[in-house]
């Protein structure tokens, strides 16, 4: 079975977000790391070109520095990888990196396409299901567990009161929760060896992008403003004098919440 | 600046009820009535006349409904075509979906077939200059920013428990629609439906959280959690290190890789109040923390705190609460 994972590079969760004032964009010039969502993407791949063989392809969007985020994908096993990196992509929304990844994807041999359920910067958790609409591909989104036999999947997604299992034919889209694996660290082994694997690097130009569909100025959503909400302020703290539990108890009655 | 009127709201079913967030979603609407236009529901459901009696209740103009065998179960491709069919029969200028994993899936495949803008994880609605405004915390709730769409129609993903739920009663117009339903998306069948946590409270619609972290030490004392959780009505919530750890199941993970969550009420015990975590709570109205280190990060944010021993503190407030609610 080939797999396709998409993976964004993302802002450290360690750092601080920033916009810039004119763009509305993020300051991606601070740390970036692999989205720690797309770790269990990867290697639910792996896991399943381990049991049924095939191929594993990292497909990213990014700046030309989320080479990065797509060789720690290679190091922890993928095969190979493209990034799809164009100035004329930045600021691409959701919509927009969806359309993108769509086409790189169309010039793949996939049987199935993973995701991460959702980036830690963008946080929309949107992409997956606008790529499985514009490649008209079956979607089943936030999975605690995928089982591959032959080419029907069989998969568990988790809702308030349990699960639900669904059955399905690849070829399909499928987006992974936290928990549905334990993610491999990459060896030293493997971080050598990405630097050898194939990274195939595509501008716009090379996948016939609709220049009309991407980038910040083709956005279907315009930031009109953006602010910093009042910092919220300490209120009251008090050391547990042996009455704590009831000067919580008082000050929530005060503020009607009990 | 459009020709389109009004507000869709794409109902999201649970057990036979709509989700508070869609009774939320429709008392929004109805308050932006008179300068946004009508509003319109679409149910989907495999027996929908509970569903459609509730959105009237709440002041549905209209009730689109799509009742088939189908849509017994959420499944991406049949929900996405019903909403879509409701969006080009109520041809509205606002698409409100659910902030839920559905919500997100129906919201996000609607918008790329309709080429229409779409508003994630909004917090505020507004109707102004004859157009929606919407309002978006992001990054963690560390910036907010005021997003319209540029297309005539826009489709929002909107979060659970930030607007209020009102009855308004209408009398709805009630249109049936027969929806073709797109083979791609039937591929996926539902094979079976476990329940296994009956009762739990939904963390994201809980409008009280009690949240442990680290400083509970293990997954048995977790249970204290559990007990102040339940007196209070209360979902149960974690920090990340408690999850990795194992003590609780990921699907109880407040933070940047966890769920945001927006209650009324939030207790953080044993909780150092770390960026990642705060990111997924900060926007509740109320923080209450109890943490024996008076230098937490948490109390720099919380409205009120205890430094003290969440082992004494937890049990003593369970019983104060259950005590105060006995002699009320």
């Amino acid at each position: 079975m080939n797999i396709a994972v998409c993976v964004k590079q993302v802002i450290d969760t360690e750092a601080p977000a920033k916009l810039d004032p004119t763009s509305w964009r993020l300051d991606r010039s601070v740390t970036s790391i692999l989205n720690p969502y797309d770790e269990f993407a990867v290697e639910e791949a792996l896991r399943i070109k381990e049991a049924q063989g095939g191929e594993v392809t990292v497909v990213c969007m990014g700046p030309e520095t989320a080479t990065d985020a797509v060789r720690k994908a290679l190091a922890m096993g993928a095969d190979k990888a493209v990034l799809v990196t164009d100035p004329t992509l930045a600021g691409s929304d959701a919509q927009a990196t969806a359309y993108v990844l769509s086409e790189a994807l169309k010039g793949l041999q996939w049987d199935l396409v993973l995701f991460g359920v959702r980036s830690t910067d963008g946080e929309t958790g949107c992409v997956p299901a606008a790529v499985a609409e514009l490649l008209g591909a079956p979607l089943l989104s936030a999975l605690a567990k995928v089982e591959v036999q032959g080419s029907t999947l069989t998969v568990n997604r988790e809702t308030e009161l349990g699960y639900v299992r669904y059955e399905c034919p690849t070829p399909a889209v499928l987006s992974v929760i936290k928990g549905i694996n334990e993610p491999r660290y990459p060896s030293m082994m493997g971080i050598m060896g990405a630097k050898k694997k194939p990274l195939d690097t595509k501008d716009a130009a090379a996948l016939s992008l609709d220049q009309g569909k991407v980038g910040l100025s083709s956005a279907k959503a315009r930031v009109l403003s953006a602010r910093s909400p009042e910092p919220r302020k300490a209120g009251t703290t008090l050391e547990d004098d042996g009455k704590g539990a009831q000067h919580i108890a008082d000050f929530l009655a005060t503020e009607k919440l009990i | 600046m459009t020709d389109k009127k009004g507000i869709l709201v794409v109902a999201e079913p649970k057990d036979g009820k709509l989700a508070n967030v869609t009774l939320e979603s429709i008392t929004q609407a109805r308050t932006l009535a008179g300068a946004g236009g009508p509003v319109s529901v679409v149910v989907i459901d495999a027996a929908t006349a509970p569903l459609v009696a509730a959105a009237g209740r709440y002041g549905a103009d209209r009730v689109y409904v799509v009742e088939s065998p189908e849509a017994a179960v959420f499944r991406p491709g049949p929900f996405i075509d019903a909403a879509v069919a409701a969006v080009q029969a109520a041809d509205p200028a606002m698409v409100l979906c659910s902030g839920s994993p559905d919500g997100r899936d129906v919201a996000s495949g609607c918008a790329a077939r309709l080429g229409a803008g779409l508003l994630v994880d909004i917090t505020g609605l507004e109707f102004r200059d004859g157009g929606f405004v919407a309002t978006h915390p992001c990054f963690g709730g560390n910036i907010i920013v005021e997003k319209q769409a540029t297309t005539s129609t826009a489709v929002a993903t909107v979060r659970p428990n930030v607007f209020a739920r009102e009855e308004a009663v209408r009398e709805p117009e009630v249109v049936p629609l027969t929806v073709g339903f797109g083979a791609s998306g039937l591929a996926a069948k539902v094979i079976e439906v476990v329940s296994e946590n009956a009762g739990v409270i939904s963390l994201e619609e809980a409008s009280v959280i009690v949240a442990g972290g680290r400083g509970v030490g293990s997954a048995e004392d977790f249970a204290l959690i559990q007990a102040l959780a339940s007196e209070l009505g209360a979902a149960v919530a974690a920090t990340r290190a408690v999850v990795d750890a194992g003590w609780m199941h990921h699907q109880s993970q407040v933070g940047q890789t966890g769920k945001t969550v927006s209650p009324k009420l939030y207790i953080a015990a044993g909780v150092s109040g770390a960026i990642q975590h705060r990111a997924g709570m900060q926007t509740s109205d109320c923080i209450v923390a109890i943490n024996k280190d008076p230098e937490a990060p948490i109390f720099s944010f919380a409205d009120f705190g205890i430094v003290g021993d969440l082992f004494v503190v937890l049990p003593a407030l369970t019983e104060e609460i259950r005590r105060r609610k006995a002699a009320s």
